[in-house]
């Protein structure tokens, strides 16, 4: 029921936003993707505006930033205790795997627009295209979406906020870059399809420059979904220990 | 209301609940009681969805508790052992989290969070952040948010630890009164809090029932015995011993206390027949001795707790 996914998310906003946790991991964000617009920068020639390599970091800044957000939701609960409030309070396991979700995924959102800001606005000056950057956008948000959906799940897995940061950065840096082993060494072509399938980083290439692909969208949309459910599964699990 | 079957709950090898059953009936004040490590948690844990069982059932109001989950959550109020909450919201903000979790609306939802402040005394830390608040506020903020629905069934863990002796009176009132109405469980290691508010007592050890009933069923079943606390006054100390033994109303001489040459202090098991008390009041006038002070003494819940669960603790081993 939507309505009691809102209130999860409510929660877990105004938990996230009383806390400096929200306010640190949002500047650290934006100062850095700004030193980063800045170096990229000074390698594009004035008067072309594309962001393709600003997009291009995103994946590896999302390593980080993504545990750091999901890093708490259910450490913090199951540490604390809460998490028995939360089970015992008439939710059904998806809402609340859903309401954690919608809240991180609304942080990233509001992180990642305000990051936009400046080189959007750099780009105004040049030429620019608006197809690209939508796209961009999209993948961005989708990524991020599967991102969440990974490390919500391996915070479910401990009651230990810094571990779960440190597993959840690990399986996105695995999960991201696995299909970079193709480009390091020579694999039977199944093999290396089956890698690349399984790359985060090869399905957002395609919408960094610019290509909406609804094999792509679809990938994307189905990690989510998987990570989300494992979430649920493992809060039903714990019931039996 | 309740009902109990059978249940069990190991965790891993550990075999924390093994086996309980009790029924608790519409209206009824249920008190769990037991030492550390009894499995009292455990079986709130279960009661209220939190965990399943590893055998054994639990119906509410006919539901299995594993089968209709939500509908049975809906109707419990819990305050979980040690409150837990939310540290980084402020107590308003929690109640109204709880109040939204509880699909409370409009007039009733302002009228049921007013009302829960009123009644767990939380005005003056409202808009407090909750990490900021002394244990015994945060106790009431649980208390608070157990109740703000108005359940049926009220389950409340050690409702009372870390409250001030006024705040405790309080609170027990208040379990009380709302326990009218309503079906409720409490745990806790206070024996007088049993006495003071509990209709009946389980008692738990390691994971079992050691005895159920209201407190003066609980003292019948487990001895017919009786205490007496009697001070005599006498021509001789010396004698009355063997006299004593020789009374066939006394079980046992558990305190034997000369005071001076004339007077002994004694405290007396009696035999469990109902005539003993007036048997040794007759015979004490037979042997010509003198009652300075005569005082029989009710099998305490404190003296029932420590006999069953420690005599159970020995059992086990
Ligand atoms: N999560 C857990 N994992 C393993 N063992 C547990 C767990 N929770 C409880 N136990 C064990 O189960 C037994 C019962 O614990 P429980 O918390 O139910 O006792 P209790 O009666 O509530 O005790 P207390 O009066 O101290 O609160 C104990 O031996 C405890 O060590
Ligand atoms: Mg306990």
């Amino acid at each position: 029921m939507l309505a009691n996914i809102l209130t999860i998310t409510k929660k877990e906003l105004k938990s996230y936003y009383n806390s400096p946790i929200a306010y640190i991991v949002k500047a650290v964000f934006l100062v850095f993707m700004s030193l980063w617009l800045f170096t990229v920068n000074q390698f594009i020639p004035r008067g072309i505006a594309d962001l393709r390599i600003y997009f291009m970091m995103i994946p590896y800044v999302f390593i980080f930033f993504i545990p750091a957000i999901t890093m708490r939701s259910w450490a913090e609960e199951r540490k604390m205790g809460t998490e028995e409030l939360l089970l015992t309070l008439p939710f059904k396991e998806y809402e609340l795997v859903l309401g954690k979700f919608m809240a991180a995924f609304f942080l990233l959102v509001i992180m990642f627009c305000a990051s936009l800001v400046l080189p959007v606005s750099l780009s105004a000056l040049g030429d620019f295209e608006w197809g690209q950057i939508i796209a961009q956008y999209i993948g961005v948000i989708l990524f991020g979406g599967a991102c969440i959906s990974v490390g919500l799940f391996v915070s479910s897995l401990s009651r230990n906020q810094i571990i779960s940061f440190i597993f959840s950065a690990l399986t996105l840096f695995l999960i991201i870059i696995i299909s970079e082993v193709n480009r390091m060494i020579e694999l039977p072509l199944v093999i290396g399809n089956f890698l690349n399938a399984l790359s985060f980083n090869y399905h957002f290439e395609a919408f960094s420059r610019g290509l909406i692909d609804t094999r792509d969208i679809m990938y994307f949309v189905l990690v989510s979904g998987f990570f989300l459910y494992l979430n649920g599964k493992v809060l039903v699990f714990r019931k039996w220990l | 209301m309740i009902e109990v079957k059978n249940l069990g709950k190991n965790y891993g090898s550990c075999k924390a609940v093994k086996g309980v059953g009790f029924n608790v009936h519409n209206g009824e004040i249920v008190g769990l009681l037991g030492p550390n490590g009894a499995g009292k948690t455990t079986i709130m844990k279960i009661l209220t969805g939190y965990l399943y069982p590893t055998f054994g059932t639990v119906m509410i109001d006919s539901k299995d508790v594993v089968d209709h989950a939500n509908t049975i959550k809906a109707m419990i109020g819990y305050l979980p052992e040690n409150s837990p909450l939310y540290t980084d919201l402020n107590v308003y903000e929690y109640l109204n989290f709880v109040a939204d979790a509880r699909h409370l609306v409009n007039e009733q939802r302002k009228e049921r969070i007013q009302w829960v402040i009123d009644e767990c005394g939380l005005k003056s830390v409202l808009y407090k952040n909750i990490s900021e608040l002394s244990k015994g506020f945060k106790q009431r903020a649980g208390l608070a948010q157990a109740m703000i629905h108005d359940p049926k069934i009220l389950i409340l863990d050690e409702p009372t630890t870390g409250l001030d002796p006024n705040q405790i009176l309080d609170i027990r009132d208040l379990i009380k009164r709302m326990g009218k109405e309503k079906t409720t469980i409490i745990s806790t290691h206070i024996l007088q809090e049993v006495e003071a508010i509990c209709n009946r007592v389980l008692i738990l050890n390691e994971g079992e029932i050691v005895a159920q009933g209201t407190t003066e069923e609980i003292g019948k079943e487990l001895k017919g015995e009786e205490l007496l606390h009697l001070t005599l006054k006498v021509e001789d100390t010396g004698s009355v011993k063997q006299e004593l033994v020789n009374c066939n109303n006394i079980e046992k001489v558990l305190v034997y206390e000369e005071q001076d040459k004339h007077r002994l202090k004694l405290k007396l098991s009696l035999k469990s027949h109902k005539d003993a008390l007036e048997g040794i009041f007759d015979w004490t006038v037979s042997k010509g001795y003198k009652i300075l002070a005569m005082v029989p003494e009710k099998i305490s819940l404190e003296d029932i707790f420590i006999k069953l669960t420690r005599e159970g603790g020995d059992n086990a081993r």
